[in-house]
């Protein structure tokens, strides 16, 4: 049990390249943070930053108000469970379980006591004499996460534990994971690509992109509120929906126009616009897929082309196409639908849609910045990254040329 | 019915060219494995021979004795070669496992400024052969009392201090183990000589048995710098140097029997060390550890 705080954090690799630009975030006691992002954005190079396995480059990482930048791992009192479980394979269930007590000088009667308490809660008493290639990989993930927990440490990592289990192990296994978080009430950092996970999993999120922060929020606020369009769009499944509209003033308040279709602009964005020096004419309005409300016959509201239709049980996503040429897909309520209409939204036609409107976004267009949430952070460029020593050659030659 | 014999008939064509096939490569690795054995039966026949100790135009013996044997026993410094031979094997064999694995393991797993360099100029070094440095070695030796009757230590000295350079393999070994396991044990409180000692080593067997014979087997048969560093010193001599002064001219006609009676004992230990640790050898041990 412990608070986090990471002020300033900064990762730069010795070939130039930064992993992690200026981090900041305050974990508070027994809460369950999620570093959620795509691949190369720098989640797990900050949790191994937290844990001790990477150098931080600038800024300061306090865990209970004690500044652990040059600590050693063993000295942090924090646990991880890796991506690829990482066992020690000759050792059993229970030694791999026991070794961190071993090395802290345990009696062996409390390790023991510990270890068969850890297993319990993960249900793997009867595998403690097993080898790790004995198990399976639901197994094996349970005995990393025994290894972790054994020690009931101050701040546990998660780095994708998941994320090497099929499907179905993979739901059972979330669903674990928040039993356990009950029993043992510690402060959680965990790492995913998985926004599912994250949105199941976390008390706040932390979304990253590049190396930078884009939104740290709880998952309503990351869902109904996205900082920014990169938030919007890796955020929900399927993602939200993007049009290009157009703000007018209107009375009081604003309407967004896309194409000849209008829409009223919530309170709270108006409001949020009123604060504004100049009000951007041109805006990106974010829907999710299933607040736009679909009229099944394809006369009220904006009209689209229906490219494909996916069955999925108990609701319908319909991907369709927006007069100019942009996606735009559609989820709706099997229940909902007449058979009729489901018929006619199978075989391909036309479709009609209008907004749920207290649930729609603005975005600005240069940065990409929601314009009803304040601090939003812009969304990053992707530069390609040119290690150090070349870009020094390359200038070289560009000044001989 | 037609076309099921014709396709029997396809399979078995094919399977009767797979059998002449493997027949002739079996020959050609049975001819292989004969001409190989050819020096050591020879050896074998000349250390059992008693009718006389000079070279012979023939192979098998007319008479069977084990003279040669008592000779090289009883009346030559043999067993006293053998035994700075394994003096220096043993010593080596420890020492330069633990050189090279430590070496190999700090450039596979840490990061350091110059470490690519020093890589490179290590292997660099490494295809120079040993023998260009033959001449500043033994006068660096000889100024620190390490040659002649004390040689011995002086060749562990010289055989340990380069051993490091052979890091290559052992790190490739350490390179294919999940560097997570090293973070586990790190995080689960193990200093970095822990994690090496307690998670890294107890999976390395396999490399660890090859660095173990071949820090066994490079002294036990080196002849270069045996016979430099000792320097005609015939109580400091290893097996190569000694058997090797029978066969000069003055000695080859009254010893070449017993040279090759010592040549077979030579061949025991290394033989030995192989079929007891051969099966590590080959098997490894990570299964398990990480998602495979």
């Amino acid at each position: 049990m412990a608070e986090v705080s990471l002020t300033n954090v900064k990762k730069q690799y010795d070939n130039g390249f930064v992993a992690v630009h200026d981090f900041n975030l305050e974990i508070k006691n027994e809460e369950f943070i999620v570093l959620v992002g795509p691949s190369g954005c720098g989640k797990s190079t900050t949790l191994r930053m937290i844990a001790g396995l990477e150098d931080i480059t600038d800024g300061e990482i306090a865990i209970d108000g004690t500044v652990v930048n040059d600590m050693e791992p063993k000295d942090r009192d924090i646990a991880m469970v890796f991506q690829n479980y990482a066992l020690y394979p000759h050792m059993s269930v229970y030694e791999n379980i026991a070794f961190g007590l071993r090395l802290r000088k345990v009696p062996n009667k409390e390790i023991h006591q510990k270890v068969l308490e850890a297993a319990e809660i993960l249900g793997i008493t009867e595998l403690l004499g097993r080898k790790p290639k004995q198990l399976s990989g639901g197994q094996r993930q349970r005995v990393a996460i025994g290894r972790a927990i054994v020690r009931i440490p101050k701040v546990f990592l998660m780095d994708e534990p998941l994320s090497n289990l099929d499907a179905k192990l993979r739901n059972q296994m979330r669903a674990e994971i928040i039993l356990l978080r009950q029993k043992i009430r510690t402060t959680f950092v965990y790492v995913t690509h998985d926004q599912t996970e994250a949105m199941t999993l976390g008390d706040r999120i932390v979304i990253m992109k590049d190396g930078y922060v884009m939104q740290v929020g709880t998952p309503q606020e990351l869902f109904n509120h996205p900082a920014n369009l990169f938030v919007a769009g890796f955020i929900g499944t399927p993602q939200m929906n993007f049009f290009d509209a157009v703000l007018k003033k209107s009375g009081e308040g604003y309407k967004a126009a896309v194409g000849d279709y209008e829409v009223n602009v919530p309170k709270y964005i108006c409001d949020e616009l009123d604060k504004l020096e100049q009000v951007p004419e041109n805006v990106q309005l974010g829907v999710r897929p299933e607040n736009l409300i679909i009229d099944p016959l394809g006369e009220k509201g904006i009209r689209a082309s229906i490219k494909v239709t996916e069955m999925m049980g108990s609701e319908l996503h319909i991907h369709a196409e927006y007069w100019d040429g942009k996606p735009i897909i559609l989820k709706v309520q099997i229940a909902d639908l007449t058979d009729e209409e489901q018929n006619r939204l199978i075989s391909k036609e036309s479709v009609a849609f209008t907004f749920r409107e207290r649930t729609i976004n603005l975005f600005r267009n240069d940065d990409g910045r929601n314009l009803a949430v304040p601090g939003a952070v812009p969304v990053p460029k992707t530069e390609k990254f040119v290690p150090e020593e070349k870009s020094k050659k390359n200038k070289k030659d560009n000044k001989k040329k | 019915m037609s076309a099921n014999a014709d396709t029997k008939k396809k399979f078995r064509s094919k399977s009767r060219k797979e059998r002449t096939t493997r027949i002739l490569i079996y020959i050609f690795l049975t001819l292989l494995c004969l001409i190989w054995l050819i020096p050591f039966f020879y050896l074998v026949f000349q250390a059992f021979r008693g009718e006389s100790r000079s070279m012979v135009t023939y192979v098998f013996p007319k008479e069977w004795s084990l003279e040669n044997f008592r000779i090289l026993f009883k009346e030559t410094n043999f067993l006293n070669w053998y035994f700075n031979t394994l003096i220096v094997a043993l010593f080596n064999a420890v020492l330069q496992t633990v050189i090279v694995l430590s070496v190999a393991y700090a450039l596979s797993r840490m990061r350091f400024k110059g470490r690519k360099l020093l890589m490179n100029l290590m292997l660099i070094l490494g295809m120079f052969p040993g023998f260009l440095s033959m001449i500043a070695t033994y006068f660096i030796l000889k100024l620190i009392g390490l040659t002649s009757e004390n040689a011995i230590p002086g060749l562990i000295l010289v055989y340990a201090a380069s051993s490091g350079m052979g890091y290559y393999i052992a790190k490739g070994f350490f390179d294919t183990i999940p560097k997570s396991l090293d973070e586990a044990a790190r995080i689960d409180g193990a200093t970095r000589s822990r994690v090496f000692f307690r998670i890294i080593m107890p999976m390395s067997k396999p490399i660890i048995i090859y660095t173990i014979m071949m820090a066994f087997i490079a002294p036990w048969g080196d002849f270069m710098y045996a016979s430099l560093i000792t320097f005609g010193h015939e109580e400091a001599y290893n097996v190569a140097v000694g058997l090797y002064k029978w066969l000069d001219k003055e000695h080859i006609n009254s010893y070449f029997t017993v040279f090759c009676a010592g040549g077979l004992f030579v061949s025991v230990p290394v033989t030995a060390l192989f079929m007891a640790l051969q099966r590590y050898y080959v098997e490894g041990v990570t299964g398990g550890a990480v998602k495979g």
